[in-house]
Protein backbone atom coordinates (compact mmCIF):
# COMPACT_ATOMS: atom_id res chain seq x y z
CA UNK A 1 0.00 0.00 0.00
CA UNK A 2 2.72 2.53 0.65
CA UNK A 3 5.38 1.03 -1.72
CA UNK A 4 8.40 0.94 0.80
CA UNK A 5 8.45 -2.22 1.32
CA UNK A 6 10.49 -3.94 4.04
CA UNK A 7 9.85 -6.71 6.38
CA UNK A 8 6.55 -6.35 8.38
CA UNK A 9 7.18 -7.15 11.96
CA UNK A 10 3.69 -6.16 13.39
CA UNK A 11 0.52 -5.79 12.45
CA UNK A 12 -2.52 -4.72 14.69
CA UNK A 13 -5.47 -2.74 15.68
CA UNK A 14 -4.57 -0.88 18.83
CA UNK A 15 -5.92 1.91 20.59
CA UNK A 16 -3.23 4.41 20.11
CA UNK A 17 0.55 3.95 18.80
CA UNK A 18 2.22 4.40 21.99
CA UNK A 19 3.11 0.67 22.55
CA UNK A 20 4.53 0.64 18.83
CA UNK A 21 6.25 3.65 18.80
CA UNK A 22 7.73 2.01 21.78
CA UNK A 23 9.04 -0.93 20.80
CA UNK A 24 10.32 0.18 17.75
CA UNK A 25 12.29 2.81 19.79
CA UNK A 26 13.37 0.14 21.74
CA UNK A 27 14.79 -2.07 18.94
CA UNK A 28 16.08 0.98 17.39
CA UNK A 29 14.27 -0.20 14.41
CA UNK A 30 14.71 1.70 11.19
CA UNK A 31 12.03 1.70 8.55
CA UNK A 32 8.53 3.10 9.04
CA UNK A 33 5.23 2.64 10.63
CA UNK A 34 1.62 2.57 8.46
CA UNK A 35 -1.12 4.16 10.87
CA UNK A 36 -4.92 3.54 9.15
CA UNK A 37 -7.37 5.30 11.85
CA UNK A 38 -10.49 3.26 12.53
CA UNK A 39 -12.44 6.21 11.10
CA UNK A 40 -11.00 6.09 7.90
CA UNK A 41 -11.55 2.72 7.68
CA UNK A 42 -15.39 3.19 8.26
CA UNK A 43 -15.66 6.21 5.73
CA UNK A 44 -13.65 3.86 3.19
CA UNK A 45 -11.27 7.09 3.03
CA UNK A 46 -8.00 6.22 1.05
CA UNK A 47 -4.70 6.66 2.00
CA UNK A 48 -2.50 5.63 5.58
CA UNK A 49 -0.46 8.29 7.81
CA UNK A 50 3.12 7.10 7.07
CA UNK A 51 6.10 7.89 9.85
CA UNK A 52 9.52 6.76 9.01
CA UNK A 53 11.73 5.53 11.34
CA UNK A 54 15.60 6.41 12.23
CA UNK A 55 16.90 3.78 14.69
CA UNK A 56 14.05 3.59 16.42
CA UNK A 57 13.18 7.34 16.39
CA UNK A 58 10.51 8.75 14.19
CA UNK A 59 12.33 11.01 11.57
CA UNK A 60 9.69 12.21 9.14
CA UNK A 61 5.29 11.67 8.15
CA UNK A 62 3.42 11.69 5.19
CA UNK A 63 -0.37 10.70 4.23
CA UNK A 64 -0.29 8.68 0.78
CA UNK A 65 -4.09 9.86 1.24
CA UNK A 66 -3.69 13.60 1.07
CA UNK A 67 0.17 13.84 0.35
CA UNK A 68 0.07 16.12 3.59
CA UNK A 69 3.83 16.10 5.00
CA UNK A 70 5.49 16.67 8.31
CA UNK A 71 3.58 18.36 11.32
CA UNK A 72 -0.16 18.14 9.11
CA UNK A 73 0.10 14.45 8.20
CA UNK A 74 0.43 13.32 11.84
CA UNK A 75 -2.45 15.83 12.65
CA UNK A 76 -4.46 13.89 10.49
CA UNK A 77 -3.87 11.41 12.28
CA UNK A 78 -4.47 12.71 15.16
CA UNK A 79 -8.17 11.20 15.91
CA UNK A 80 -9.75 9.45 18.53
CA UNK A 81 -10.70 5.36 18.61
CA UNK A 82 -8.60 2.35 17.19
CA UNK A 83 -6.57 2.40 14.67
CA UNK A 84 -4.40 -0.34 12.75
CA UNK A 85 -0.49 0.01 12.95
CA UNK A 86 1.70 -2.03 10.95
CA UNK A 87 5.29 -2.08 11.21
CA UNK A 88 8.21 -2.75 8.89
CA UNK A 89 11.82 -3.10 8.79
CA UNK A 90 14.04 -1.17 6.22
CA UNK A 91 17.79 -2.02 5.14
CA UNK A 92 17.60 1.84 4.59
CA UNK A 93 15.50 4.59 5.40
CA UNK A 94 12.34 5.42 3.41
CA UNK A 95 13.35 7.91 0.69
CA UNK A 96 10.95 10.76 1.66
CA UNK A 97 12.62 11.09 4.79
CA UNK A 98 15.41 13.23 2.87
CA UNK A 99 12.49 15.21 2.01
CA UNK A 100 12.89 18.86 4.36
CA UNK A 101 8.72 19.12 4.21
CA UNK A 102 8.29 15.81 5.23
CA UNK A 103 10.35 16.01 8.72
CA UNK A 104 8.92 16.30 12.07
CA UNK A 105 10.37 16.40 16.14
CA UNK A 106 10.97 13.21 16.91
CA UNK A 107 8.99 13.33 20.07
CA UNK A 108 6.06 14.68 18.34
CA UNK A 109 4.32 11.19 18.10
CA UNK A 110 4.56 10.23 21.26
CA UNK A 111 3.70 14.14 21.77
CA UNK A 112 0.29 14.50 20.26
CA UNK A 113 -0.69 10.96 19.22
CA UNK A 114 0.27 9.24 22.28
CA UNK A 115 -0.37 12.03 24.93
CA UNK A 116 2.84 10.51 26.38
CA UNK A 117 5.53 12.48 27.84
CA UNK A 118 7.92 10.13 29.15
CA UNK A 119 8.07 8.35 25.80
CA UNK A 120 8.40 11.84 24.31
CA UNK A 121 11.25 12.34 25.95
CA UNK A 122 12.39 8.86 26.29
CA UNK A 123 12.55 9.56 22.10
CA UNK A 124 14.22 12.52 22.23
CA UNK A 125 16.96 11.13 23.94
CA UNK A 126 17.55 8.26 21.69
CA UNK A 127 17.26 11.15 19.03
CA UNK A 128 20.31 12.82 20.22
CA UNK A 129 22.26 9.40 21.44
CA UNK A 130 21.76 8.25 17.63
CA UNK A 131 22.70 11.17 16.12
CA UNK A 132 19.28 10.84 13.85
CA UNK A 133 18.46 14.91 15.51
CA UNK A 134 21.62 15.54 13.56
CA UNK A 135 20.09 18.24 11.18
CA UNK A 136 21.20 21.67 9.78
CA UNK A 137 17.64 22.41 7.57
CA UNK A 138 15.69 25.28 9.26
CA UNK A 139 12.59 23.19 9.27
CA UNK A 140 14.55 21.05 12.01
CA UNK A 141 16.19 23.71 13.65
CA UNK A 142 12.94 25.64 13.83
CA UNK A 143 11.07 22.74 15.19
CA UNK A 144 13.47 22.52 18.13
CA UNK A 145 13.34 25.96 18.76
CA UNK A 146 9.52 26.31 18.96
CA UNK A 147 9.00 23.11 20.95
CA UNK A 148 8.67 24.88 24.28
CA UNK A 149 7.97 21.58 26.42
CA UNK A 150 11.34 20.07 24.57
CA UNK A 151 13.47 23.33 25.84
CA UNK A 152 12.01 23.35 28.69
CA UNK A 153 12.65 20.02 29.47
CA UNK A 154 16.58 20.21 28.37
CA UNK A 155 17.09 23.64 30.53
CA UNK A 156 15.02 21.98 33.29
CA UNK A 157 17.63 19.33 33.49
CA UNK A 158 20.67 21.04 32.87
CA UNK A 159 19.80 23.48 35.53
CA UNK A 160 19.42 20.28 37.99
CA UNK A 161 22.81 18.43 36.78
CA UNK A 162 24.71 21.99 37.37
CA UNK A 163 23.68 22.37 41.02
CA UNK A 164 24.12 18.64 41.56
CA UNK A 165 27.84 18.36 40.30
CA UNK A 166 28.74 21.70 41.70
CA UNK A 167 27.72 20.23 45.00
CA UNK A 168 30.38 17.25 44.04
CA UNK A 169 32.75 19.43 42.95
CA UNK A 170 32.85 21.72 45.92
CA UNK A 171 31.49 24.88 43.38
CA UNK A 172 28.31 25.16 46.25
CA UNK A 173 29.51 28.66 47.12
CA UNK A 174 29.61 29.62 43.39
CA UNK A 175 25.98 29.05 42.38
CA UNK A 176 23.20 32.06 42.39
CA UNK A 177 20.14 31.03 44.39
CA UNK A 178 17.71 30.09 42.85
CA UNK A 179 13.81 30.83 43.17
CA UNK A 180 10.96 28.67 43.44
CA UNK A 181 10.38 28.32 39.74
CA UNK A 182 14.12 27.09 39.62
CA UNK A 183 15.02 30.36 37.57
CA UNK A 184 17.88 32.19 38.83
CA UNK A 185 17.87 35.21 41.55
CA UNK A 186 20.82 37.72 42.59
CA UNK B 1 39.64 47.21 34.36
CA UNK B 2 38.97 43.82 32.73
CA UNK B 3 36.26 41.86 31.52
CA UNK B 4 36.63 37.53 31.62
CA UNK B 5 34.40 35.79 28.44
CA UNK B 6 34.42 32.13 28.31
CA UNK B 7 34.35 30.73 24.56
CA UNK B 8 31.81 27.85 25.77
CA UNK B 9 29.78 25.27 23.07
CA UNK B 10 29.27 22.19 25.05
CA UNK B 11 30.10 20.15 22.25
CA UNK B 12 32.71 19.14 20.41
CA UNK B 13 33.47 20.71 16.48
CA UNK B 14 31.73 23.76 16.46
CA UNK B 15 34.95 25.77 16.39
CA UNK B 16 35.26 27.67 20.04
CA UNK B 17 38.88 27.61 19.38
CA UNK B 18 38.85 29.43 15.97
CA UNK B 19 36.18 32.16 17.63
CA UNK B 20 38.00 32.76 20.56
CA UNK B 21 41.37 33.76 18.48
CA UNK B 22 39.11 35.67 15.82
CA UNK B 23 37.38 37.86 18.39
CA UNK B 24 40.75 38.29 20.14
CA UNK B 25 42.27 39.77 17.18
CA UNK B 26 38.80 41.80 16.06
CA UNK B 27 38.87 43.19 19.55
CA UNK B 28 42.03 43.78 19.90
CA UNK B 29 41.97 46.68 17.64
CA UNK B 30 40.57 48.28 20.60
CA UNK B 31 41.21 46.59 23.37
CA UNK B 32 44.21 44.67 25.07
CA UNK B 33 43.14 40.97 24.35
CA UNK B 34 44.46 38.02 26.48
CA UNK B 35 43.10 35.03 24.95
CA UNK B 36 44.01 31.41 27.23
CA UNK B 37 43.52 28.45 26.23
CA UNK B 38 41.21 26.83 29.27
CA UNK B 39 40.43 23.74 27.38
CA UNK B 40 41.40 21.30 29.98
CA UNK B 41 41.24 18.06 27.89
CA UNK B 42 42.11 18.73 24.27
CA UNK B 43 44.64 21.96 24.16
CA UNK B 44 44.61 23.14 20.70
CA UNK B 45 44.76 26.84 20.85
CA UNK B 46 48.82 26.21 20.37
CA UNK B 47 48.51 24.90 17.36
CA UNK B 48 45.72 27.86 15.98
CA UNK B 49 48.45 30.65 16.80
CA UNK B 50 51.41 29.26 16.35
CA UNK B 51 52.72 28.39 19.44
CA UNK B 52 53.21 24.47 18.80
CA UNK B 53 57.19 24.97 20.03
CA UNK B 54 56.92 26.99 22.93
CA UNK B 55 58.75 26.36 26.29
CA UNK B 56 56.18 27.36 28.90
CA UNK B 57 52.46 26.89 29.00
CA UNK B 58 49.54 27.42 31.65
CA UNK B 59 49.90 23.78 32.64
CA UNK B 60 53.34 24.62 33.98
CA UNK B 61 52.70 27.50 35.69
CA UNK B 62 49.59 25.94 37.13
CA UNK B 63 51.37 22.49 38.24
CA UNK B 64 54.38 21.73 37.11
CA UNK B 65 56.91 25.04 37.95
CA UNK B 66 54.85 27.07 40.32
CA UNK B 67 57.62 29.71 41.07
CA UNK B 68 58.04 30.28 36.93
CA UNK B 69 56.79 33.87 36.08
CA UNK B 70 53.66 34.25 34.72
CA UNK B 71 55.33 36.48 32.05
CA UNK B 72 57.34 33.03 30.42
CA UNK B 73 53.67 31.81 29.59
CA UNK B 74 52.68 34.66 27.70
CA UNK B 75 53.33 35.48 23.86
CA UNK B 76 52.56 38.08 22.24
CA UNK B 77 51.02 37.62 18.77
CA UNK B 78 48.79 38.63 16.26
CA UNK B 79 48.21 42.06 18.30
CA UNK B 80 46.88 40.19 21.62
CA UNK B 81 48.77 38.32 24.13
CA UNK B 82 48.33 34.00 24.18
CA UNK B 83 48.69 31.62 27.10
CA UNK B 84 48.60 28.45 25.78
CA UNK B 85 47.54 24.98 27.61
CA UNK B 86 50.57 22.51 26.35
CA UNK B 87 49.03 19.51 27.99
CA UNK B 88 45.96 18.04 30.00
CA UNK B 89 44.93 20.59 33.05
CA UNK B 90 43.59 17.55 34.43
CA UNK B 91 45.37 18.16 37.92
CA UNK B 92 43.85 21.91 37.72
CA UNK B 93 42.57 20.95 41.12
CA UNK B 94 45.56 20.37 42.76
CA UNK B 95 47.33 23.46 41.39
CA UNK B 96 48.21 25.89 44.56
CA UNK B 97 45.25 28.34 44.84
CA UNK B 98 47.18 31.01 45.77
CA UNK B 99 49.18 31.12 42.66
CA UNK B 100 45.94 30.72 40.39
CA UNK B 101 45.18 33.81 41.60
CA UNK B 102 48.40 35.32 40.90
CA UNK B 103 48.29 34.38 37.58
CA UNK B 104 44.95 35.70 36.73
CA UNK B 105 45.78 38.39 38.77
CA UNK B 106 48.49 38.96 36.62
CA UNK B 107 46.49 38.86 33.68
CA UNK B 108 44.01 40.82 34.63
CA UNK B 109 46.03 43.31 35.46
CA UNK B 110 47.53 44.28 31.96
CA UNK B 111 44.66 43.47 29.65
CA UNK B 112 41.15 44.68 29.17
CA UNK B 113 39.66 41.57 27.52
CA UNK B 114 40.29 37.72 28.92
CA UNK B 115 38.97 35.70 26.34
CA UNK B 116 39.03 31.63 28.16
CA UNK B 117 38.83 29.07 25.50
CA UNK B 118 36.70 26.45 27.04
CA UNK B 119 36.50 22.73 27.23
CA UNK B 120 33.97 21.07 24.78
CA UNK B 121 31.70 19.27 27.23
CA UNK B 122 30.61 20.12 30.86
CA UNK B 123 31.44 16.69 33.11
CA UNK B 124 34.41 18.43 34.83
CA UNK B 125 35.01 20.73 37.31
CA UNK B 126 37.62 22.17 35.37
CA UNK B 127 35.55 21.83 32.17
CA UNK B 128 33.24 24.47 34.12
CA UNK B 129 35.60 26.35 35.74
CA UNK B 130 35.78 29.02 32.53
CA UNK B 131 32.22 29.50 33.05
CA UNK B 132 32.41 29.86 36.47
CA UNK B 133 34.83 32.33 36.57
CA UNK B 134 33.91 34.38 33.51
CA UNK B 135 32.11 37.35 33.55
CA UNK B 136 29.86 36.83 30.65
CA UNK B 137 29.17 33.58 28.39
CA UNK B 138 29.86 33.62 24.25
CA UNK B 139 27.79 30.05 23.64
CA UNK B 140 29.03 28.79 19.74
CA UNK B 141 26.53 27.06 18.34
CA UNK B 142 26.78 25.08 15.01
CA UNK B 143 23.45 25.28 13.27
CA UNK B 144 22.01 21.42 14.15
CA UNK B 145 19.73 20.40 16.44
CA UNK B 146 22.50 18.91 18.81
CA UNK B 147 24.55 21.83 19.26
CA UNK B 148 21.76 23.91 19.77
CA UNK B 149 20.38 21.36 22.72
CA UNK B 150 24.15 21.48 24.52
CA UNK B 151 24.14 25.28 23.79
CA UNK B 152 21.03 25.45 26.17
CA UNK B 153 22.96 23.59 28.04
CA UNK B 154 25.69 25.99 28.99
CA UNK B 155 23.38 29.09 29.08
CA UNK B 156 21.66 26.94 32.07
CA UNK B 157 24.90 26.10 33.86
CA UNK B 158 26.29 29.81 33.11
CA UNK B 159 22.97 31.19 34.50
CA UNK B 160 23.37 28.52 37.72
CA UNK B 161 26.71 30.34 38.64
CA UNK B 162 25.53 33.93 37.59
CA UNK B 163 27.57 34.65 34.67
CA UNK B 164 25.50 36.74 32.11
CA UNK B 165 25.52 35.27 28.34
CA UNK B 166 27.10 37.68 25.73
CA UNK B 167 25.45 36.15 23.23
CA UNK B 168 25.28 33.27 20.59
CA UNK B 169 27.92 33.00 17.88
CA UNK B 170 26.64 31.01 14.75
CA UNK B 171 29.19 29.04 13.41
CA UNK B 172 29.81 26.71 10.44
CA UNK B 173 26.79 27.58 8.74
CA UNK B 174 26.17 26.03 5.60
CA UNK B 175 22.22 27.84 5.03
CA UNK B 176 22.74 31.09 6.18
CA UNK B 177 18.56 31.61 5.80
CA UNK B 178 17.99 29.16 7.81
CA UNK B 179 19.76 30.45 10.69
CA UNK B 180 18.12 33.91 10.21
CA UNK B 181 14.62 32.20 10.34
CA UNK B 182 15.97 30.30 13.52
CA UNK B 183 17.46 33.73 15.07
CA UNK B 184 13.94 35.01 16.55
CA UNK B 185 13.20 31.78 18.52
CA UNK B 186 16.89 31.36 19.92
CA UNK B 187 16.36 35.36 21.18
CA UNK B 188 13.72 33.35 23.43
CA UNK B 189 16.47 30.73 24.98
CA UNK B 190 19.51 32.06 24.87
CA UNK B 191 20.70 35.18 26.75
CA UNK B 192 21.92 38.57 25.07
CA UNK B 193 22.05 38.92 21.50
CA UNK B 194 22.80 36.77 18.24
CA UNK B 195 26.24 38.11 18.00
CA UNK B 196 27.27 36.69 14.39
CA UNK B 197 26.33 33.94 11.63
CA UNK B 198 29.87 32.95 10.29
CA UNK B 199 29.97 30.93 7.20
CA UNK B 200 31.06 27.41 6.98
CA UNK B 201 34.99 28.20 5.56
CA UNK B 202 38.19 26.51 3.68
CA UNK B 203 39.60 29.66 4.84
CA UNK B 204 39.02 27.97 8.66
CA UNK B 205 41.45 24.87 7.85
CA UNK B 206 43.92 26.28 5.63
CA UNK B 207 44.41 28.97 8.76
CA UNK B 208 44.61 26.08 11.20
CA UNK B 209 46.98 24.03 8.65
CA UNK B 210 49.47 27.19 9.13
CA UNK B 211 48.96 27.64 12.51
CA UNK B 212 47.52 31.03 12.61
CA UNK B 213 44.41 32.64 13.17
CA UNK B 214 42.16 33.24 11.08
CA UNK B 215 42.23 36.79 10.75
CA UNK B 216 45.82 37.15 10.28
CA UNK B 217 45.62 33.57 7.22
CA UNK B 218 42.60 35.12 5.78
CA UNK B 219 41.78 38.68 6.77
CA UNK B 220 39.01 39.50 3.65
CA UNK B 221 37.60 36.06 3.64
CA UNK B 222 33.40 36.25 4.84
CA UNK B 223 34.21 34.18 7.79
CA UNK B 224 36.58 36.55 9.02
CA UNK B 225 34.35 39.32 8.32
CA UNK B 226 31.71 37.76 10.21
CA UNK B 227 33.60 37.44 13.07
CA UNK B 228 35.10 41.77 12.95
CA UNK B 229 31.01 42.26 12.96
CA UNK B 230 30.31 40.23 15.70
CA UNK B 231 33.31 41.61 17.80
CA UNK B 232 31.32 44.81 16.82
CA UNK B 233 28.02 44.01 18.41
CA UNK B 234 30.07 42.28 21.88
CA UNK B 235 30.03 45.61 23.85
CA UNK B 236 32.85 45.06 26.45
CA UNK B 237 32.21 46.22 29.80
CA UNK B 238 35.25 46.40 31.79
CA UNK B 239 35.21 46.05 35.71
CA UNK B 240 37.20 45.68 38.37
CA UNK B 241 40.37 43.57 37.62
CA UNK B 242 40.49 42.64 41.36
CA UNK B 243 37.08 41.09 41.40
CA UNK B 244 37.73 39.12 38.92
CA UNK B 245 41.31 37.80 40.36
CA UNK B 246 39.29 37.36 43.67
CA UNK B 247 36.56 35.41 42.07
CA UNK B 248 38.93 32.74 40.26
CA UNK B 249 40.67 32.41 43.61
CA UNK B 250 37.59 31.61 45.37
CA UNK B 251 35.84 29.49 43.12
CA UNK B 252 38.37 27.19 43.54
CA UNK B 253 38.77 26.96 47.06
CA UNK B 254 35.19 27.68 48.36
CA UNK B 255 34.47 29.55 51.37
CA UNK B 256 33.61 26.96 54.11
CA UNK B 257 29.41 27.89 54.82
Amino acid sequence: MTAHGGRLLHSRVVSDLGSVLERALDRAITGYATVEPQDVLLLDAEGVGVVALERGVPVAARHTGTGRVGREALAELSVPGPCRVELYERDRPVPFADEPATRIPPGLPADRLVRDADLANRTRSAAADRGTGERTDADALEAFLTDDERVEAIQREAREEARERAATWGLENALVEADADGADVD
Amino acid sequence: MVEAFAVASGKGGTGKTTSALALGMALAEDHDVTVVDADTGMANLLFHAGLADVDATLHDLLVEEPDRPVSDAVYERHGMSVVPCGTSLAGFSDARPERLRTVVAELAADTDVILLDSPAALGSKSAVLPIVLADRTITVLQPTVPALSDGLKVGEYARSYGTEGAGVLFNRVTDESAVERVAESSDRYFDGPVLGVVPESEAVRAAREAGKPLLAHAPDSPAAEAYCRAADTLAVDAGDADAVADRFASAVVPDPP
